[in-house]
């Protein structure tokens, strides 16, 4: 058996819920080497970073640049406020770094062309995280590749999180000042629903629309070119206070003449019994299919169990671990990552443009 | 149809079937039970009309026009299906007249809407609509395939929305879907295809609100059969309980004198956003207002 290399990772910033560098740890092919940061950062920023270096028994360095020279690294794992995540991108890109980078790929496009532009200059591998490897994603792919539908026509994605985020709507009391959206990020860190974490506020759409509109991308490998969105902010103070939206209905014209759509949400708590309705559904010229993304699942049930722990647990979920797979394939064989800088700054040019259609209310083209 | 109606009428309360006209057919109301039997609804209406109290009629759109205003210049309570010239043409007769939309009857529907209705789902936010049918399944036009699922919209929203988007697919004729906004931020996103392969067809609606969500989900309601390869799914069925509590309710109104749950104008306006669908699919507009939510 030839002997393979294992790659040598520096985790950029672990501000989150820190499940990327986590999958980078533990594939067999990847090593975290070292946490790095800018020495600038807010002190929050430097705690996390160092509790997660603790945690992994690597160093935690202040200066990015420094960590790069001295620690032989093939890869960044960045994983910042989201706002930082294409800035981080581009400096690993121009070390010579590949990178894996957290969702959302960033709060603007400029940001996500000059990351694309970074990844193409150094000829390095970039993947944006995604969830195009769950099990029931990849039975819609193999049934869809396979022509059990025959020729794709439509699809539709439904993305409901059934997670608070603070205060419901309707909550703030008269005199009372608007919610900061960082400091209610970080109190979200405790049960790991700051994804929407950094200073720039994030509704739904941009922190969660990757993930649906990912599995939109590799089911029918177009890209979006017009979209129609309603936008608005049903469920959380949060969201209403900073102006961004916690439900969405996205209308979608692809490449091929394939249409669809996106509903997604964050509707709370109380709105599923597990992590909330996650559903593809696809119709083709000889057929339709039905796919709800949580299976396979076991139901667990028992006295005194919390009302917050989910009742359905996911079983079999190897996205990580097939994630990282992938990745080590491209930087092995030359392969492009299943999801790449370019798939994802086109992703993020489709989610900019339904923010702008729920704001104008008309349709926007999208320029890939 | 008559065995489907004759099946209900041990369920019916205060009511029986007291006669019967086949319509564009040669059928007989034998299934009904003891019956009086016309030849034809004209003679029905000529030579029997002291036989019957109301009339319940199950045609096509312009056989159903035409027999729901002669059985309401009777001054007979009608529940007919849509009607060819729209209710407007008929609503100014003082009888009774429901229109037949067994949709709203559905058990799975009727969940969803008491559930809204009581407070517990809080402000309607978000209704999604899946529906997809085997091709000529349910009806002649693109207009009358997605009318159930426009009144459904409207009135889980209690109105018509303020804004309509929609699109087809170039490939498929069959296939459209639609986006409408509704005031106080409410959404719906539908889409209806009826270009399955022929058996059977797959609904699905999720209505979300500020302090709930409510899945009617016919994935949700699947059973297996296996009989060598891949098993096959079969549907829980929900019945006809949506005709049951259609005819009830008709009964009902009629009994207490009262409007029946669905009128004219609510088929009217479900037409009026049907028309906007289509009009949004041809002109790749967006209809009503044009300023952001």
């Amino acid at each position: 058996m030839a002997e393979t290399k294992t790659f040598r990772a520096g985790v950029f910033s672990v501000v989150k819920h820190c499940y990327l560098p986590r999958a980078v740890a533990a594939h067999p092919r990847f090593e975290l080497i070292v946490v790095a940061d800018d020495a600038n950062q807010p002190d929050w920023v430097h705690e996390r970073n160092q509790k997660f270096a603790d945690e992994f028994g690597i160093p935690y360095v202040r200066d990015v640049a420094k960590a790069i020279a001295e620690y032989d690294l093939d890869l960044a794992a960045v994983s910042p406020e989201a706002e930082r995540h294409c800035d981080l991108g581009v400096r690993a890109s121009d070390a010579g770094l590949h990178v894996i980078a957290d969702k959302p790929m960033s709060t603007r496009l400029s940001e996500c062309d000059r990351l694309v532009e970074a990844v193409r200059r150094n000829n390095v591998k970039f993947m944006l995280w995604n969830r195009n490897y769950l099990p029931a994603v990849i039975q819609a792919k193999d049934a869809i590749a396979n022509g059990a539908i025959g020729e794709l026509q439509a699809i539709h994605v439904d993305f409901y999180f059934s997670k608070d985020a603070g205060p419901p709507k309707g909550t703030r009391r008269e005199g009372d000042p608007p919610i900061n959206w960082l400091d209610r990020q970080m109190e979200a860190h405790a049960d790991g629903s700051d994804g929407g974490v950094g200073v720039e506020a994030m509704g739904e759409l941009e922190i969660e629309g990757i993930y649906p509109l990912g599995y939109i991308h590799l089911l029918t490998g177009q890209n979006v070119q017009r979209v129609f969105a309603r936008t608005a902010t049903h469920f959380h103070q949060a969201n209403a206070d900073n102006n961004v939206d916690d439900l969405a209905t996205v209308s979608l014209e692809m490449g091929e003449g394939i249409v669809g759509s996106l509903c997604i949400g964050r509707i709370g708590a109380a709105s599923h019994p597990d992590i909330g309705e996650i559903k593809i559904h696809a119709i083709g010229s000889k057929g339709g299919l039905v796919i709800t993304e949580a299976r396979p699942e076991v139901s667990i049930h028992y006295r005194d169990q919390p009302p917050l722990e989910f009742k359905n647990e996911r079983i079999a979920n190897e996205n990580d671990f097939l994630l990282m797979d992938d990745f080590a394939r491209a930087l092995d064989t030359g392969s492009e990552p299943i999801l790449n800088a370019q798939n994802g700054r086109d992703i993020a040019a489709t989610v900019f443009a339904a923010v702008e259609s729920g704001k104008t209310g008309q349709p926007v083209e999208i320029t890939h | 149809m008559a065995e489907t109606y004759g099946a209900l009428s041990t369920r019916l309360h205060r009511a029986a079937w007291a006669a019967y006209a086949p319509v564009n057919s040669g059928g007989t109301g034998q299934a009904l039970g003891p019956v009086q039997e016309a030849a034809s609804a004209e003679a029905l209406f000529t030579d029997q009309k002291e036989a019957f109290d109301a009339v319940v009629i199950d045609a096509g759109q312009a056989e159903a026009g035409r027999l729901a205003k002669a059985a309401s210049a009777l001054g007979k309570p009608v529940l007919a299906g849509v009607v060819g010239d729209g209710f407007n043409t008929l609503g100014q007769a003082d009888a009774l007249l429901m229109p037949a939309q067994p949709w709203r009857f559905m058990p799975s529907i009727q969940s969803v809407k008491r559930s809204l209705d009581a407070g517990k789902l809080g402000q309607a936010g978000l209704l999604r609509i899946h529906r997809w049918l085997p091709p000529g399944a349910d009806a002649d036009s693109l207009a009358e395939r997605i009318l159930p699922d426009a009144d459904l919209a409207c009135w889980l929203f209690g109105g018509a929305p303020e804004t309509v988007w929609s699109l087809q697919s170039a490939a498929n004729p069959d296939y459209i879907q639609f986006h409408l906004g509704f005031a106080n931020d409410g959404m719906a996103m539908i889409d209806v295809a009826a270009s399955l392969p022929s058996g059977g067809d797959y609904f699905s609606l999720t209505m979300i609100g500020g302090t709930g969500a409510a899945y009617a989900d016919d994935h949700h309601n699947m059973n297996l059969l296996y009989g060598g390869g891949q098993p096959n799914a079969l549907r829980a069925s929900q019945g006809r309980a949506d005709l049951v509590g259609q005819l009830q309710e008709f009964v009902d109104a009629i009994g207490e004198q009262r409007e029946p749950s669905v009128t004219p104008a609510d088929t009217e306006q479900a037409m009026a956003v049907v028309a906007q669908v289509l009009e949004s699919a041809e002109s790749q507009q967006v209809i009503g207002r044009k300023e952001g939510n």
